[in-house]
Parts: C-alpha cells; sequence; structure tokens
C-alpha cells in the first residue's frame, strides 16, 4: 500500500476508533475493583462485605454544639430556651426527618433506639416464643420457667401495659402472655441503652445508605446531600450545631477523590513531560503531532481491548496506562533517532530496525504478563492494556509511521555526556569491570538484611485527618468494629447457624470474661431447627398444671385477665424457618452478616471492643469458625502478592532470556542482553537493603517492570543494527529520557502505589542505561 | 333556571357549615396557646386487665407546645413530649427512655394524637376525623369519629366536654378495641411559673 493510502487509512481509522471507545468504554472507579483479589475465598468475602456489607454502607453522624451562636428564627428563639440537651435533641429529630427524604438513604435513626422496622419485626416473633425463647434452654429453663417468680411477672407485664409502650406489649403479651419471645432480644435492648447511657455530649445518628460501600461517586453526592440538609437546618438555627462524619464510605470517597487528582496530574505531567523530551531531541512539531497521534492511537486500541475483555476500564489503569505512552514512544524514538543520525528514510530505519523493535516489544509485553499473572486484579487490566498498546504502537512504528514521517523534518540532538560515558567504559572497562565484580558479590551479602513490608496499611493512603475525626466521631457511638468479626462457614443454612449459635454461646463467656464488650449475633433473629426443637422440649416439659396455676394465680393477683393471657400454649406446629424470616423485612436486618457463596453459606457474627488474640484463642475448636480480621487478611494477600511477584520476576527474565535466544542463537550474547537489566534489580535490592526500605510486592513489580524495559536497551546496544553504537546509544538515552519523563510523574501521585512504581522504574531503567556499555562490549563499527 | 342551579350546589357546603352553628368558635376555645397546668384524674380500661386503672397528676402545656405528665399517683412518673421528641423518666423503677415519636410506630402516633387532644389542637385531625358538637346552656360537649373509609382501623373515636370558662374538661379516648382512656382536668395554673416548671421538670425528665 502507498505511503498516501496508509497515511488516509490512519487518518479514516483513527477517529472511529475513538469513537467506538468513547461508545462501548465505562470507566470503573470502584477501588475494590483494582486491588482486592478474587482468586480464593476470603478474598471474595472480603471483597462481598466491602461491597455490599450493611455495616460498610453505614454513616456516623454526630451533631455536637457548636463554637458560634447566632440568634436564629422565632420557633428556635423559642427551642433556645429548652435546655442545652434538649435542644440538641430536637435539632437531632428534625435532622432525622430530614435526612431520611434523601433519595440514597434507605433509613436513619438514632443510635441510642432501635429503627421502626427493627421494633416491628420484633412483634412477628411472638407466635414462636416457645421456640426461640433462648440460646441455652437448659440453662435458662430454671430461670424463666421458675414458678415463684410468676406472680412478679404477672406483675412486670401489668407495668408494661400501662406504660407508653403498652400498645407493642399487649401486641406480643395476647400470643405470648410470658413475654418469652423478648427474651431474646434483650442482649438488643441493652446495646441501645449502653449507647444512651454513653453520654458523649453529642447526638449520635445512624445513617444507613442505599449504594455499596465503593461506589464514591454516589457516596460524593450524597454526602454532599447531607451537609447541604444540615446546613439549612443548623442555619435556620442560627449554626449552633455542627455536624462530623465518620464511617467506611467517608474513606472511599476521600481515596476517590485523591486518586481523580493523581489520574489527571499523572497524565497530564506524563504527556507534557514526554512532549517535551521529545521536542528537545528532535525539534520537529510535525513530528511530535504524528508520533503522539500514533501513541493516542495505540491508547485507544488498548483501552477498547481492555474495555471489551472486562466489560470495564479501571480510572487507576488509564492512569498507569497514561505511563505506557512513554514505553510506546521509544519504538518512534529509535527509528527518528536513526532516521535523523543517518538521514535513512523512515521506512528504511523502520525496517532496519524491526527485529529489535519487536523482539524489545515482545519482552516488555512479557514483563507485563507476568505482572498481569501476580494475583493483583487491577494489574491483570494493565497487562491486557499494555499488550495491545505495545502491539498497536510496534505495528504502526513500522508501517504507518513511515508514511506519516515521509514530510517531517528531522533534528537529532546531541545529548551531552552520552558519547564521553560509552567512551569512558570502553577506556576503563577493566578496573570498571572489577568494581561491578565487587559491587555483586557485595549486594548478595546485603540482600538477607533485606526487610520485607507485612503491613499492607502502608500501602494506604495517608488519611491521618480522615482517621482522627473517624475516631473522634466513633467516640460518641459504643460501638461495632467493622473491620474485625467472627466468620462461620457450612455447606447448608442449618448448619451454619448451628456453629453460629455455638458462636455465641463461647462469645457469650468470653463477654463475661470481659475479652469481648458486646457482639451482634443472629439469634434471635435466624434460629436452627434444632436450638428451636431444644427450645420447645423444655418450654413444654416446663408447662406443668403446677406452673400454669401459679401463672393464673399470678394474673390474678395483678388485676390481669385469666381469659386473654391464662391460657399458655403449647409450641407452634412447625419451626421458624429461614427463607420465612428472609422473606420479611428482617432481611434487611441481617443482610450485612450472610453471604451465600458457590460453596455454602457464611455468617458473620459482628464485635465491639475485644482482645484480638484471646478473642482468636477463645474460638479454638469450634467447627467452621474462625476470627476474621480484615487487615490480617490484607497483610496475608500483601504477602501472597509478594512471594508471586517474585516468582514473576525469575520466570519473565526466564521468558525474555528464552526468546532472545531464539532470535541470537547465542547463549553468551542472551547473558549480555539480559546482564544490565538483572544487574540493576541485584543493586537496587542491595540499596534497598542498606537503606533500611521495606520492600513491598509493589516494589517488586516496579522492578519487573524496569526488567522489561532495560532487556530492550540491551538487545539494541547487542543488536546495533546502524552498526552505530554511538547512535544506537542514543537512541537508548532517548527512550530512557523518555521512559523516565513517564514513570517519573507516577512520582507526584498521593497514592503510594504510584511514587514506589515511579521509584522501582526510575531506578530500575536508569541503572540498566548506565550499565550497558559497561557490560556489552561496544561492537566493532 | 340553570343558573340558579349552578349557584344552589356552589353555596350548598356553605349552607352545610350553617347548618353546625358554633363549631369553629369551640374549636377555637378548647385550644391552648399559652402555658396552662392542670390536675388530672386518669382512668383507663385495658383488654388485658380485668379493673380499670386510676392515676392521678399534672398535666403541663407549654407556649412551644411542650406537654408535660406528670403522673403522681400510685407512682411518680414524668412523661415529656417536645417537638419531635418524647421523654420518660420512673424514678422508682429507674428507667429512663427517650425517643423520637416518629420511630416510636404506632406508640408514637398515639403519643402525637394525645397532645393535639390535650392542646386542643383539633385542626390537625379534621382530615382523618367527622366532628359533632352539642351546647347545652354553659357545657359543650365535642365528639370525633374516624372518617369512614379510613386506612387506620385502629383510630380512636375520641369525645371532649368541658364548660363556658374552659377550667374542667373532661376527655375520652376509645379505641378501636373497646379500650379506654378518660381524663378529668382542672385547669390550676397558667402564665411565666408553668414555664418555669415545665423546664424543671424536661430537665429532670431527660436526667441533666
Amino acid at each position: 500500500m502507498s505511503f498516501v493510502w496508509r497515511k488516509r487509512w490512519f487518518l479514516l481509522l483513527f477517529p472511529l476508533l475513538l469513537a467506538a471507545s468513547v461508545w462501548q468504554i465505562r470507566v470503573e472507579t470502584d477501588l475494590n475493583a483494582f486491588f482486592t483479589a478474587t482468586d480464593n475465598e476470603d478474598s471474595r468475602l472480603l471483597s462481598a462485605l466491602l461491597k455490599s456489607g450493611e455495616l460498610s454502607r453505614r454513616y456516623l453522624l454526630v451533631v455536637e454544639k457548636g463554637n458560634r451562636s447566632n440568634p436564629g428564627n422565632d420557633a428556635e428563639r423559642n427551642a433556645s430556651s429548652l435546655p442545652a440537651s434538649a435542644a440538641l435533641d430536637a435539632f437531632s429529630a428534625k435532622l432525622v426527618e430530614k435526612l431520611a427524604q434523601i433519595q440514597d438513604v434507605e433509613k436513619v435513626w438514632p443510635a441510642n433506639e432501635p429503627p421502626r422496622e427493627w421494633i416491628d419485626a420484633i412483634r412477628t416473633y411472638a407466635p414462636y416464643h416457645a421456640r426461640l425463647f433462648s440460646l441455652n434452654p437448659q440453662q435458662d429453663a430454671s430461670t424463666l420457667f421458675d414458678p415463684g417468680k410468676l406472680e412478679s411477672r404477672a406483675e412486670g407485664l401489668k407495668q408494661a401495659l400501662f406504660s407508653p409502650q403498652g400498645g407493642f406489649v399487649k401486641a406480643i403479651a395476647k400470643q405470648d402472655p410470658l413475654l418469652l419471645s423478648l427474651n431474646g432480644f434483650k442482649d438488643m435492648q441493652n446495646q441501645f441503652q449502653r449507647q444512651a447511657n454513653l453520654k458523649s455530649g453529642g447526638s449520635a445518628l445512624i445513617l444507613q445508605s442505599r449504594p455499596a460501600a465503593l461506589d464514591s461517586d454516589a457516596h460524593l453526592r450524597l454526602q454532599a446531600a447531607i451537609r447541604s440538609s444540615f446546613d439549612a437546618l443548623n442555619q435556620s438555627a442560627g449554626e449552633k450545631f455542627r455536624l462530623s462524619m465518620a464511617g467506611v464510605p467517608v474513606f472511599s470517597v476521600a481515596a476517590q477523590s485523591e486518586i481523580g487528582r493523581d489520574v489527571t496530574l499523572v497524565s497530564v505531567v506524563s504527556s507534557v513531560a514526554v512532549t517535551l523530551v521529545f521536542l528537545l531531541l528532535f525539534r520537529s512539531f510535525s513530528a511530535l503531532h504524528w508520533v503522539m497521534m500514533v501513541q493516542a492511537a495505540s491508547f485507544v486500541l488498548g483501552t477498547l481491548a481492555t474495555a471489551l475483555i472486562f466489560g470495564y476500564v479501571h480510572s487507576l489503569t488509564l492512569a498507569l496506562g497514561a505511563s505506557l505512552i512513554g514505553i510506546c514512544t521509544d519504538y518512534p524514538i529509535h527509528v527518528m533517532v536513526h532516521c535523523a543520525k543517518h538521514r535513512h528514510p523512515p521506512l528504511d530505519a523502520a525496517r532496519l530496525l524491526w527485529p529489535s523493535l519487536a523482539m524489545g516489544g515482545l519482552t516488555t509485553i512479557i514483563g507485563y504478563a507476568a505482572l498481569g499473572l501476580t494475583g493483583f486484579p487491577g494489574f491483570e487490566q494493565i497487562a491486557v492494556f499494555a499488550l495491545f498498546s505495545i502491539s498497536a504502537s510496534l505495528a504502526l512504528t513500522r508501517w504507518v509511521l513511515p508514511a506519516l514521517l515521509a514530510k517531517s523534518t528531522l533534528h537529532s540532538a546531541h545529548l551531552p555526556g552520552i558519547a564521553a560515558w560509552a567512551g569512558f567504559c570502553g577506556r576503563h572497562r577493566r578496573g570498571l569491570l572489577s568494581l561491578f565484580a565487587c559491587g555483586v558479590i557485595l549486594a548478595f551479602f546485603t540482600l538477607p538484611q533485606l526487610r520485607w513490608m507485612d503491613d499492607m496499611q502502608k500501602l494506604a493512603m495517608n488519611m491521618d485527618q480522615i482517621k482522627q475525626q473517624d475516631a473522634a466521631v466513633r467516640a460518641h457511638f459504643s460501638s461495632i468494629e467493622p473491620g474485625r468479626f467472627v466468620l462461620v462457614k457450612a455447606d447448608d443454612i442449618e448448619t451454619a447457624l448451628r456453629r453460629s449459635e455455638a458462636v455465641e454461646r463461647r462469645l457469650i463467656t468470653l463477654k463475661q470474661a470481659g475479652i469481648l464488650s458486646e457482639y451482634h449475633g443472629l439469634f434471635p433473629w435466624l434460629a436452627s431447627q434444632a436450638l428451636q426443637a431444644d427450645n420447645a422440649k423444655v418450654y413444654a416439659q416446663s408447662l406443668t398444671p403446677q406452673f400454669q396455676e401459679a401463672w393464673r394465680a399470678g394474673l390474678v393477683k395483678a388485676g390481669l385477665s385469666l381469659d386473654k393471657l391464662g391460657g399458655l400454649l403449647p409450641p407452634i406446629a412447625g419451626p421458624l424457618r429461614p427463607e420465612t424470616v428472609l422473606a420479611s423485612p428482617v432481611r434487611h436486618i441481617l443482610s450485612g452478616q450472610m453471604i451465600e457463596g458457590q460453596n455454602g453459606i457464611a455468617l458473620s457474627i459482628w464485635l465491639g471492643e475485644h482482645d484480638p488474640v484471646k478473642l482468636a484463642e477463645g474460638l479454638a475448636g469450634l467447627e467452621g469458625a474462625r476470627y476474621f480480621s480484615q487487615k490480617d487478611q490484607l497483610d496475608q494477600l500483601a504477602g501472597q502478592y509478594r512471594d508471586r511477584s517474585l516468582l514473576m520476576l525469575a520466570i519473565g527474565i526466564a521468558i525474555m532470556g528464552l526468546f532472545i535466544l531464539l532470535q541470537q542463537r547465542n547463549i553468551r550474547k542472551v547473558v549480555l542482553t539480559l546482564l544490565p537489566s538483572v544487574a540493576s534489580v541485584l543493586f537496587i535490592f542491595a540499596i534497598w537493603a542498606l537503606m533500611g526500605e521495606e520492600v513491598s510486592f509493589l516494589h517488586v513489580i516496579g522492578l519487573l517492570l524496569s526488567v522489561s524495559l532495560c532487556v530492550d536497551y540491551g538487545i539494541f546496544f547487542m543488536d546495533n543494527r546502524g552498526e552505530d553504537s554511538d547512535v544506537t546509544y542514543h537512541g537508548i538515552a532517548a527512550s530512557t529520557l523518555t521512559t523516565l519523563a513517564s514513570f517519573g510523574a507516577l512520582g507526584l501521585g498521593k497514592t503510594p502505589t504510584l511514587p514506589i512504581l515511579a521509584l522501582s522504574v526510575s531506578l530500575g531503567v536508569t541503572l540498566g542505561f548506565l550499565l550497558c556499555p559497561l557490560l556489552i562490549q561496544k561492537p566493532a563499527r | 333556571m340553570k343558573y340558579g342551579l349552578w349557584l344552589l350546589l356552589a353555596l350548598w357546603p356553605v349552607a352545610g357549615l350553617a347548618n353546625e352553628p358554633g363549631l369553629a368558635e369551640l374549636l377555637g376555645r378548647i385550644r391552648h396557646n399559652g402555658s396552662a397546668e392542670f390536675s388530672y384524674q386518669e382512668t383507663r380500661k385495658l383488654e388485658l386487665a380485668t379493673s380499670p386503672w386510676s392515676g392521678r397528676g399534672m398535666m403541663l402545656s407549654g407556649v412551644d407546645g411542650s406537654l408535660i405528665k406528670l403522673q403522681l399517683q400510685p407512682m411518680r412518673v414524668i412523661m415529656v413530649i417536645t417537638g419531635q421528641r418524647m421523654y420518660y423518666w420512673d424514678p422508682e423503677q429507674k428507667q429512663r427512655h427517650s425517643g423520637l415519636i416518629g420511630q416510636a410506630g404506632a406508640a408514637g402516633e398515639e403519643i402525637t394524637l394525645f397532645r393535639f387532644i390535650i392542646q386542643g389542637h383539633t385542626e390537625h385531625l379534621q382530615s382523618t376525623y367527622d366532628f359533632t358538637h352539642q351546647i347545652r346552656g354553659k357545657a359543650w360537649h365535642l365528639r370525633m369519629t374516624p372518617k369512614p373509609g379510613l386506612n387506620d382501623e385502629n383510630a380512636p373515636t375520641i369525645e371532649i366536654s368541658g364548660d363556658e370558662d374552659n377550667t374542667k374538661r373532661q376527655v375520652l379516648i376509645r379505641q378501636a378495641d373497646g379500650e379506654s382512656t378518660e381524663y378529668q382536668m382542672v385547669k390550676t395554673a397558667e402564665g411565666p411559673e408553668v414555664e418555669k416548671s415545665i423546664r424543671r421538670l424536661l430537665l429532670e425528665a431527660i436526667g441533666d
């Protein structure tokens, strides 16, 4: 095909490709999709909990008296005559009403009282009182069915009927005169009472949102709506109050905004830096224009392919993908350096360099493929993105770029120091090689000192301010710790419930021992059929004629109706089945505690303040149950990622070596080609070991990338297709500069992942570039 | 002829109101806007209790719409309704509760209704209740029955009666299931002193 038609086809297809991408692409901002692996069951569980868990979707709100105080409207001036705490309560009540009207709010309630739906749900358990009155029916029977206490229980019932909760108690008492069904809910009542007794000086509210915790866009809108509702009310109250928020969505929105900033910053700085380096080298806007179009087409093709394969593209893939522009620019740069220096037409230069370019591209793809296999889900996307972008860039450089550059004039800048360094290496090769050998030996000795990072939290963003706010808000709540719980697994729901009940019995003991402050289990919302049968048996045995007579006597003494309350009925025929419970509004109450998977069912029991070690020990021996810590799980994942990334580093290097061997058919050349990159990895590990840097799997991944890039330098230097090593080394220098420009931009990111990758890759390519002329003997011209 | 018929139809509702002379005046009379204190005697008949229960105490109504029921017999209990919240304090049992009226379900609806009735804010009930009244000499009687077709089957019937100078009042709330509560109230004080008492009792109920 003629140059004219190649150019026309490119100019026609590029906008079409761009349009297809815009139409097809769905950018995902959910951090969970990028960071949490889904290749083992625990990871999937963690992922599911983060995505939709009830606790993860909750906001903890605290309204406190602020420092400012302006006179408000008449109503508020009246309210100001109320005692301070009543004024705060009145304001919170209005806020609850206003917040409940926001579309993304499922419900909102004061932390010291259960939501109305819970109270209504409790009433539906009255017919099952004989099957659900206790977790330990045998043990509790002596207290619950003590005939001697029936007189006082009848009197208590009377008082309850005449109290403000009389309507609620009456509805239960007509079906369950002994109020046995309320016995199981006592713990829940105590938890709310503890919250009421906290007296923290603020009004604590819980807001259950509808969007998943990590749907940052939805939560950003919701948080703005919450603030706006509060501000409107507070303004009319004379700005006397202030609002604080905490919860997983607060962190996810903050993280999202940081990542958004990073994506923009990295993309802009990386593009500008690569452009400047390019202009500095070739001083041609025309060439810049065409090369950028080639890179843009490669980027769009990579994005489109990723979107088609995964169904979405993560915003972090785009950010890290932007750094690929710097790598892909290497291929046109090598062609252009040869064109400029030797005055070759671009097509001849592309043909001449094609074997080296193809091999260089292949090794880079191998590096990214190894990256994709490290188990870090986000990198799978980046690997696919790299495969298509690099392939597109290579193909366009070989077949389209010469047509685009046909009329461009290139000026190749002479980079100071490049020839001098190559010359210095040539002149002092023996001495420098001895130095290098000593360095290698010393580096090996330092490796045992290498410190591995075990705490994945160190890779998280620095959110100290939000963490402090979170701690301040949580101080107002007698709360459950969202990241730690007891996990119960089984093949079926009945077994899972039995195991969960065994855990709850153990937790009661641990609570009595002071190891645990409180817990949220599933009983009595859900109970196994076995426990229901035990309850029914104990109940039936306890309803002796003497017991019934004592109850009736108690009712008479209290002045209560014998007709309506005197008949204690036998247990209801069938058990309360989980499917019945889960078809009722109770499913919302339990939604964060039940996860159904392919391999069975998992139940979570939420924990209050506790001693992790003693609690984990306390659960020993319980089948299917274990203490689950989100932090421990993430740390374990970090360890797995690190081991796998080290393995992939080794496998990646081996496969690159294999491909180079297939091309070069000379083992010495293979070793020499790989040596600069492998040696730089060794030196970087040694430097980190000496500096005491904690090395994470991200550091290793960065080095893997740097190897895949440095091997290209070795290939070009070894091949020396232009038979002019100065030109080849200038080409390598130019591509090192663009790589540094693009990966260096990652260092500006606040997400710790990005600076780590920037440091590893930049160090790796710089050392690799410097070692090339030393380790690979200058080929004869 | 057509014009005359149209005029008759248009004026029909006005003609209907004209059949209830004094209702608007009566509704205005029973409404409390200022602070007032009443002594009360309460008699409750419950479906599950064999005999009526009686209690006595003070009822205090504030300018801002707060209502305090201070039960003195058979035991001292304070119940406060202020804004959208309710506070309950039983010193003998040492039980203290507080909560949003809107979160309390049926109990919350009863409390809201109770406040409207005691403070005479019957305008809030006009959409759900039919009003009939009688005035005989100095005595008056107002009966409110749930409108037919109302979704709430448990809505109670309410009867309020009193005298001309509005110092004595009887309120009878009869539930759909037959339970009833009757209050005999006598106004004992009004003005700023009542507000002070309201504040004091509110603080006690909150526990400050």
